[in-house]
């Protein structure tokens, strides 16, 4: 933690103030990409699907036959072949929802992993539990305030200085986010300017560097203050080009898909950026879940489309990124009355990027009664042994127990050493 | 005259307090009044809205016949007039209502009951008046009972498709950890089913709550330890939300939560304890805990700890520079607060808007607050079309910079400014404190410094 602080603090001395007066101020050749890093390592992804998604109909067990479709009489999604709105297999007993066909060009081309029966062994159904617990990476621990990633940056055997070093794509930063070093939060790059009298503006933001003590931040307030007079002129920069995705990427128009597409346009900017959490919310599908079509199937459709037009703009560059999702929780193995499913256990995550085994990762519980955990798909796969081999193979941190405190992670072998 | 607000120094520090927590901010005649009739006064006179006169919020509501329409007639009007009149009228009455106390309860409670608009917004303007606003200073009881029985409660956590046959365990669940218990308030996985199993049949029909008899789940239920016998009707969720509402864990739970927002986001334990005591002895007086919490010694000690939320904060805002400001479009006003994540009613989870200042204090958020204060300060020549400030009203001319910073930091912030930041707004004015501000300097800085102070990190907190 005190290494961190002193890291952020001489950033403020270096370039802090220097940056917020003098408009000059080229960050490129301040920050190369990982500029500290004698090897160079992966830029993580880190996609959270808020609400709890049903991984059984994301990432349909199709050859479970009746342990599958008679708990889902009216939202299984039918066998692969069936014409429209079946199944995409892809291995025989596994395959995906008609709305996630953006991802199989993707695991075609070896750059996917799906992990299946995976989550938190936490047995809370809380949502806001569930989530705190994941994304601060210690299950069942209300007591440690910082997230995992943050622990992460803290621990990693580089501290770049970069103020764009973790950046969180929304208005609230997420749990796993939280703490020092300090994140970046950022909706638009495009907003992201300082407002009033444009003639006046070199002297506003003076102003506002003195009132937030920004060369001696006190306290989180000011920490933040100087994130924003830090990046103010890299954030002119990048709004002032219109940003094209390569290779005819086409991202949904939506708050997934622009959230994505700015993630895309930061790395390509090399300014330093090494982990960006995005959010995509709606998945407590409690109610008229749809099966091929309907509710999910439109969020899916979001997802998937975010990931491939992201893959897409990236093509050159995902030998060194790695997308990986999560949820906090899966969803009943039963369908509901309502035509929806309720808050469960076992999930489906998803790893892109160059460093993925393109396999499908699946100690694969069943789904028979006997097999469920209470009325849900067990777990046979703990998510933090996913991160943790994203961690040591991609990231170049061993510092898991760190990460993870008083756990030790089994790497599953689904992801390649760079 | 106005009373200058130096007069009021000494004694203003506490209540200046009192009014950054019981009101949305202090406008200059509050910090009159506080200091006319003293702070107990003021504090009781909150505690009994109905006895505040409000005539221009009372005829600003009559004016807008959408606030009292039905689900049939809101579903027949135009959604985004009535969305835009729900907004604005959230705005005005935050900010221009006499019933401060009462206005922040509405807010606490409608973030503790959470429903966003989503596609319920007729049902959501019903929940607003009939759950919300009517028993937000009243009993907590009553609260639960009126929020469970709310269409658009029923709806947004699915209990109205709830049967014996598949019992939907949304509401059953959020009504424990949210509303009532707390995560940690000691119930079961088993007693989540057997809550939704009490509430199948409670659905709605024409736009009302109804009991359906015929899938209402008659067997058998153990509930907190409780037994609820066979053969039984709408009696069994009755019989929840009365376990529920008298619940020693709920009145920590509901106690925890009213002390995180008037203290600060770490209560001490100690006034925690002693309010939770007050809501089992007064069955959940809403109006009794709040006068035992705005009357404790820890409530007076908890100075400047809370972080604005962006809503506060655009609120207090236009409370301090009332008189001098306008608000000419108040939905329009509010949609300003997109870009800093919290436009009322829009909060999509049913925990509601967070309520500690980890989730407030970020990059996005300190950006789009110092151009929120900057173009409210500049609106006057147009920067903000919702509004306009009147820059004279606020802070007329002084001879000098050192005068004019310090009157300006004294209206806006109702102190002087410790001398380094003292010297960091002279800065901004001029070369130094005796520089003369002529009528040139003081049209090019003067609404900026009012930017700038609402702006700067005393204004943040409240």
């Amino acid at each position: 933690m005190s290494l961190s602080r002193r890291g952020f603090l001489k950033s403020m001395g270096v370039l802090g103030i220097s940056s917020a007066l003098f408009p000059s101020w080229m960050p490129k050749l301040v920050f190369s990409p990982h500029g500290q890093q004698s090897v160079r390592h992966d830029i993580l992804v880190a996609i959270f699907q808020r609400g709890g998604m049903d991984g059984l109909n994301a990432v349909v067990p199709y050859g479970e036959g009746g342990g599958y479709y008679d708990r889902r009489p009216t939202i299984a999604i039918p066998e692969p072949g069936n014409g429209y709105g079946s199944v995409i297999d892809l291995d025989g007993f596994f395959g995906l929802h008609p709305a996630l066909a953006p991802l199989k060009d993707i695991f075609d081309a070896g750059a996917l992993n799906i992990i299946h029966a995976a989550g938190s062994p936490d047995p809370s159904r809380s949502h806001f539990d569930a989530m705190e617990y994941m994304e601060r990476g210690i299950p069942g621990d209300k007591s440690t305030s910082t997230g995992w990633i943050t622990r992460h940056l803290q621990s990693a055997s580089w501290q770049d200085e970069s103020p764009f070093r973790a950046v969180g794509m929304g208005a609230i930063l997420p749990a796993s986010l939280r703490g020092e070093p300090s994140a970046l939060a950022l909706r638009s790059i495009a907003d992201f300017h300082l407002g009033g009298r444009q003639d006046q503006i070199a002297s506003i933001q003076r102003t506002l560097a003195g009132l937030y003590s920004v060369q001696a931040p006190t306290d989180i307030l000011d920490m933040k203050a100087a994130g924003v007079l830090n990046t103010l002129d890299m954030m002119a920069q990048l709004s002032a080009q219109e940003y094209y995705p390569a290779n005819g990427a086409q991202y949904p128009d939506s708050e997934f898909g622009y959230a994505l597409r700015q993630v895309a346009q930061l790395i390509k900017a090399g300014v330093g950026l090494e982990i960006a959490c995005v959010d995509i919310g709606g998945w407590d599908t409690h109610e008229y879940q749809g099966g091929s079509d309907g509710t999910m199937a439109s969020l899916l459709n979001d997802f998937a489309q975010g990931m491939n037009a992201f893959y897409t703009d990236l093509q050159d560059e995902m030998g060194h990124i790695t997308v990986v999702s999560m949820s906090e929780f899966g969803r009943t193995a039963n369908e509901n009355a309502s035509g929806g499913t309720d808050h469960g256990h076992g999930n489906a995550m998803f790893v892109m990027g160059g460093g993925v085994t393109g396999t499908i990762h699946a100690r694969w519980p069943g789904l028979h009664d006997a097999a469920l955990d209470e009325s849900d798909l067990a777990i046979t796969t703990d998510y933090r042994d996913v991160l943790a081999e994203i961690l040591v193979q991609r990231l170049g941190n061993t510092a898991l127990d760190h990460i993870f405190p008083g756990y030790t992670p089994t790497l599953p072998g689904i992801i390649r050493p760079r | 005259m106005r009373v200058q607000l130096s007069t009021f120094q000494v004694r203003s520090v506490q209540s200046l307090h009192v009014l950054n927590r019981v009101t949305w901010g202090a406008r200059p005649r509050d910090l009159e009044r506080i200091a006319a009739v003293g702070i107990s006064a003021f504090i009781d006179e909150q505690l009994q809205p109905e006895t505040i006169p409000d005539p221009f919020i009372d005829s600003y509501v009559a004016a807008r016949r959408i606030l009292a329409m039905n689900v049939r007639e809101l579903d027949m009007g135009d959604y985004s007039t009535i969305l835009d009149t729900m907004l604005g009228a959230r705005l005005m009455r935050a900010v221009y209502s006499e019933r401060q106390l009462y206005e922040r309860m509405v807010e606490f409670w409608t973030d503790h009951f959470n429903i966003p608009i989503g596609d319920l917004l007729s049902y959501k303007i019903v929940d607003d008046r009939e759950v919300i606003r009517r028993h937000a200073m009243g009993s907590f009881r009553d609260l639960l009972f009126a929020s469970a029985r709310s269409p658009a409660m029923l709806y947004y956590l699915n209990n109205d498709s709830s049967t014996a046959e598949h019992p939907n365990e949304n509401y059953a669940r959020e009504v424990m950890e949210l509303h009532t218990l707390g995560v940690d308030g000691g119930y079961t996985e088993s007693d989540v089913i057997a809550v939704a199993r009490a509430f199948t049949g409670w659905t709605v029909r024409n736009g009302e709550f109804h009991f359906d008899p015929y899938v209402h789940d008659q067997d058998e239920k153990y509930i907190l330890g409780a037994r609820f016998p066979a053969g039984r009707g709408i009696e069994d969720g009755l019989q929840v939300l009365d376990l529920l509402a008298n619940h020693p864990s709920t009145a920590r739970f509901v106690c925890f939560k009213l002390c995180r927002r008037f203290l600060g986001d770490n209560p001490p334990s100690s006034i925690v304890d002693s309010a939770a005591n007050v809501f089992m002895q007064t069955r959940g007086s809403i109006r009794e805990i709040l006068r035992h919490i705005l009357t404790s010694d820890e409530f007076m000690a908890a100075e400047s700890q809370k972080f604005r939320r962006p809503f506060e904060y655009l609120v207090a805002i236009l409370r301090v520079l009332d008189p001098g400001i306008q608000i000419q479009d108040p939905s329009d006003l509010v949609w300003s607060l997109e870009a800093l994540g919290q436009v009322p009613f829009f909060w999509g989870p049913p925990n509601g808007y967070p309520d500690v200042s980890e989730a407030w204090i970020n990059t996005n958020g300190l950006l789009h607050r110092w151009n929120l204060a900057m173009n409210l300060a500049l609106s006057g020549d147009g920067y903000l079309p919702s509004a306009a400030l009147d820059v004279t009203a606020v802070l007329p001319p002084q001879p000098t910079t050192g005068a004019l910073v310090d009157a300006a930091s004294e209206r806006i912030l109702g102190m002087i400014l410790p001398e380094s930041d003292r010297q960091t707004m002279i800065a901004y004015v001029a070369s130094s404190a005796d520089t003369p501000i002529d009528i040139s300097r003081y049209h090019s800085r003067a609404p900026i410094l009012i930017g700038l102070l609402l702006a700067s990190p005393y204004f943040q907190w409240s």
